[in-house]
Formats: C-alpha cells, sequence, structure tokens
C-alpha cells in the first residue's frame, strides 16, 4: 500500500493534515509523553497569567539587583542599628534647625511680649495685621485656599461654617469626645461682630491657632509651612468677609457675572 | 516483499514509519519554541507580572478608601511634603492623632497608633512604591508641574490596603517623559482622583496637555529623556 507517505514531497492537504495530526503510527508512550509536555507548557503560561492579575504581599522580584538595591538608607526608612527602628536620626535636644529659626515675633509668632509698666507682667499682644513678609494679594488668597481646603476644611468646611466631613463624621458616629468645630463666620450675638472676625480675634491670635492649635483643635504648625498659615488667615478673612457679604459688596461692574 | 521480512533476513536496521515525524516534528517545535519563549520571558520577567500587585499587609489597617475616598481628605494633609520634597512623607502618628485623640478613640485597630504616640516610637509602616536604588526620583517637580497623584499611584481612593498599580519601570517613565502631554494636568486638580480632561478642563487631554506643557516649562524630550535626568 502506497500512500501519500511516500511520496517524495507530500502536498499537506488539509485532509492528510487532519490524519497526521494524530500521529498514527507513533508508539503510544511517545504520543504520552508529547501531550504531558504540551500540558507542561501550559504551566508558565498559567503562572504568569496568574501573577499579572492577582495581589502579592511578597515584595517585587529584582532581576538585576546590581545597585538597583544600595546599602543605604532613604528618608523614613526603617533600620535594625537604633532601637527605635529610625535609620533618621532625631535631632539633638536644643536643636534648632534653619527653617525652624524663629527670629520674628510677628511673622513667627503673631504676637509679641509686653511688659506691662505698672504691673511688671508680661502680656501677649497679637498683631492686628499681616506680616511685611506676607503680602496681601490675590496669590496670597489663592494659596490659602489651598491649604485652607486642604488641612482646616475637613472639620470646618470648605466654607468655614464648622461643618466639614470629619464633624459630620463624627457627628454620624456619635463619637462622646467630639467637640464640634468652630463656626469661623459666626457673628457674636453680643457685639454683633463676627466673633473671629479682625476686631475680635485678631490676625497674629488666628495664626497663633493655627500654629499651636486651641482646646480640641491640634497644633498644624508642624503641619503647614509659616507663610502658608498667614496665608490661611488672610484667606478665613476672606472666607469670613464673603460668607456674609450683600450685593452691595458686589462691585456694580462684576453683578452681572454673578450666577 | 514486506518490510518485516527484509528486516528479519538482514540484520539491517530500517527507522520505523513514525520517524518520519521527526524532522518536522522537530521544525514544529523549533516554530512554537520561537513564539513560545519570547513570550513566557517577555511577559513573565515584565514588571506587570513581578512588582505590580505588591500589596503589603500593613500594621496598621488604614484604610485609604475611607479617609481619601469617603472622607475626601486631600492627600497632602498627611503626605504634606509631597510638592515641597523629593520624598512624599509618611505622616507622623501626630497626624493621625489630630482626629483620632478625639474619633474612634477606643478602637482595637487604633492600638498601635496610640501606643505609638504615648511611647514615640514609629509605627513600622511598609513601603509599597519602591524604586530601584540607581534611580533619582523627585515629587516635588511631578506634583508641582501637574503630574497627578492617580497618574503613577491608581484610585488610593478606592484601596482598602494600598497596592502598586504601575509598573514603576523604565519604560513607564520614559513613556510620560517622551511626551508628558499625555498626562498633564493643571496643577490644582493633582490630587484629584476623578478630574477627567474633556469633564473638567473642556478640552481633549492631548490640546490642554500641550497648552500645560508650555505653561509650566516642560523641558523638552531631549533633556526629559537625557540619562542623567533620573540618574544622577
Amino acid at each position: 500500500m502506497s500512500g501519500y507517505q511516500d511520496e517524495k514531497l507530500p502536498i499537506p492537504t488539509p485532509r492528510r493534515l487532519k490524519k497526521e495530526f494524530l500521529l498514527p503510527g507513533l508508539p503510544s508512550p511517545a504520543k504520552r509523553i508529547l501531550a504531558i509536555l504540551a500540558a507542561l507548557a501550559l504551566v508558565p503560561l498559567v503562572l504568569i497569567w496568574h501573577a499579572r492579575v492577582s495581589y502579592t504581599t511578597e515584595p517585587r522580584i529584582q532581576l538585576m539587583q546590581d545597585m538597583g538595591v544600595q546599602p543605604r538608607y532613604g528618608p523614613q526608612a526603617p533600620s535594625p542599628v537604633y532601637a527605635d527602628g529610625r535609620a533618621m536620626r532625631l535631632p539633638v535636644a536644643g536643636t534648632v534647625a534653619r527653617e525652624t529659626y524663629a527670629p520674628d515675633d510677628h511673622f513667627d509668632r503673631g504676637y509679641r511680649l509686653v511688659k506691662d509698666p505698672k504691673t511688671g507682667q508680661w502680656k501677649v499682644d497679637f498683631f492686628t495685621d499681616l506680616p511685611p513678609q506676607v503680602a496681601m494679594s490675590h496669590w496670597t488668597l489663592n494659596r490659602g485656599r489651598t491649604v485652607f481646603n486642604i488641612y482646616c476644611a475637613v472639620c470646618h468646611g470648605l466654607d468655614a461654617r464648622g461643618d466639614g466631613m470629619i464633624n459630620q463624621r463624627a457627628t454620624e458616629l456619635q463619637e462622646p469626645k467630639w467637640i464640634p468645630p468652630a463656626n469661623l463666620t459666626q457673628i457674636d450675638p453680643q457685639t454683633g461682630q463676627l466673633q473671629f472676625g479682625p476686631q475680635e480675634y485678631p490676625d497674629g491670635k488666628l495664626f497663633n491657632t493655627i500654629t499651636h492649635g486651641i482646646r480640641n483643635m491640634p497644633a498644624y504648625g508642624p503641619q503647614i509651612e509659616t507663610a502658608d498659615r498667614w496665608a490661611v488667615v488672610a484667606y478665613v478673612r476672606a472666607l469670613q468677609l464673603a460668607q456674609h457679604a450683600t450685593l452691595d459688596d458686589v462691585p456694580s461692574e462684576q453683578r452681572g457675572n454673578l450666577r | 516483499m514486506g518490510r518485516a521480512a527484509i528486516s528479519s533476513t538482514n540484520s539491517q536496521f530500517v527507522f520505523p514509519r513514525w520517524a518520519n515525524y521527526l524532522l518536522p516534528g522537530l521544525l514544529l517545535a523549533l516554530a512554537v519554541a520561537v513564539i513560545y519563549v519570547p513570550v513566557v520571558v517577555g511577559y513573565g520577567l515584565a514588571p506587570q507580572a513581578l512588582a505590580v500587585g505588591y500589596r503589603p499587609i500593613q500594621p496598621v489597617p488604614y484604610s485609604h478608601a475611607l479617609h481619601a475616598g469617603e472622607l475626601g481628605i486631600d492627600c497632602r494633609y498627611c503626605h504634606n511634603t509631597v510638592d515641597k520634597a523629593p520624598f512624599a512623607a509618611l505622616p507622623p502618628t501626630q497626624t493621625c492623632m489630630n482626629c483620632h485623640s478625639m474619633i474612634k478613640t477606643d478602637s482595637p485597630k487604633l492600638a498601635l497608633v496610640r501606643q505609638s504616640y504615648a511611647t514615640g516610637m514609629p509605627i513600622h509602616w511598609i513601603r509599597v512604591h519602591d524604586l530601584a536604588g540607581y534611580v533619582y526620583f523627585n515629587h516635588a517637580i511631578h506634583v508641582n508641574k501637574g503630574i497627578g497623584c492617580v497618574t503613577c499611584h491608581g484610585r488610593v481612593d478606592k484601596m482598602d490596603v494600598v497596592a502598586q498599580v504601575k509598573p514603576l519601570s523604565m519604560g513607564w517613565c520614559l513613556d510620560c517623559h517622551r511626551a508628558p502631554e499625555k498626562y498633564l494636568r493643571p496643577r490644582d486638580q493633582v490630587t484629584n482622583m476623578t478630574w477627567d480632561p474633556v469633564a473638567d478642563a473642556g478640552k481633549d487631554q492631548l490640546t490642554l496637555g500641550l497648552e500645560l506643557k508650555r505653561k509650566y516649562n516642560i523641558p523638552d524630550a531631549t533633556f526629559m529623556t537625557s540619562c542623567s535626568t533620573c540618574h544622577r
């Protein structure tokens, strides 16, 4: 019996290929080995697919370790060398970092200490305006808005009325220790003035409160830079104006732009 | 005369008929290997397989989905050095206690935070996004030139546990360094997780990106892809 297999150059027609696909004539152990190999070849593909779609708690595998893993500590890296686990060391007590050197009463503290000539007692005298380092400008107000919206609005709300997301959450959870944040635009019923306005709560006092906190409000001095805290003071003044503004406060040529 | 007769009379070896498969079979195996090996090496050793999906278990079960997502706290409230320094600092325990001295004060999940606050020992957070040691990366320049947090870190506001979702590979960095306009957004939208060029700026990404690239003085691709820009 002579078939196409005996031809010198058999033409692979679909019919012949279909027949050949089942490997006629190949001993069955060989067929089994081929089938196992084909199945094994799928294993890496499945593993790769799994690695790509799943999460792992193991850090990444770095193939080329040369200089990729350097024996040095980065910022905030942990270190087994020190008892507190920090690679970054805390400054020696009493150290004044360049950026924390605060020589300026007005800019750095918002108040000065004045000696009462009669009693000889030191008294805190808050500044009532922005320091000369911070110009009241469009830029300052914009910066103040950015910083206020990041750090202050979480509690005081974007409109400074004291109902930010954290206040809403704490109220919802009925937290016993929660004291609602101040409404910075509140009018004092006794004086008819803004309770936290420039008359009753001078700029320097507001700055000092942001820096060191007050009652339940934590200190934001560590989180917000000095100039940015003054920008927040400026923006809070803008919010206090805006929340009690009437149509008369809008310049007549701008009234058409109101929505 | 049959073949069996030949092999039995002469002690001559005759290849069995299936031996005809050897050569075409070998060629076929080679052809498969030419595709198979690069696929396995390429896909298997790619950062998408090796690096993406790293999601370590943190010592405190802090949920970005709750704090950044549901409560909408800005990224910079905690990572407040991100626009000023190369490193987006992890907040000190003090920052946690800004709220948690009053909220959820008895929660067992926060025991380690309270302990850290009381003793001054830092919480050992596990770093998720870690670049190779020979890469110079500066968060401040990226954030200040209008690269959004979400572009490299994904939807952190939807992650209960933070995972790495981008490859952080050199090719991935260069994709943006060659054409930053594909990803630029206005500076004031950097921490916005859902910013969309068409919906929020009314322009398609490329038009807006090219405008911002000029506005923010972003250097051309020659500088942006120079070796020493990132390896210094």
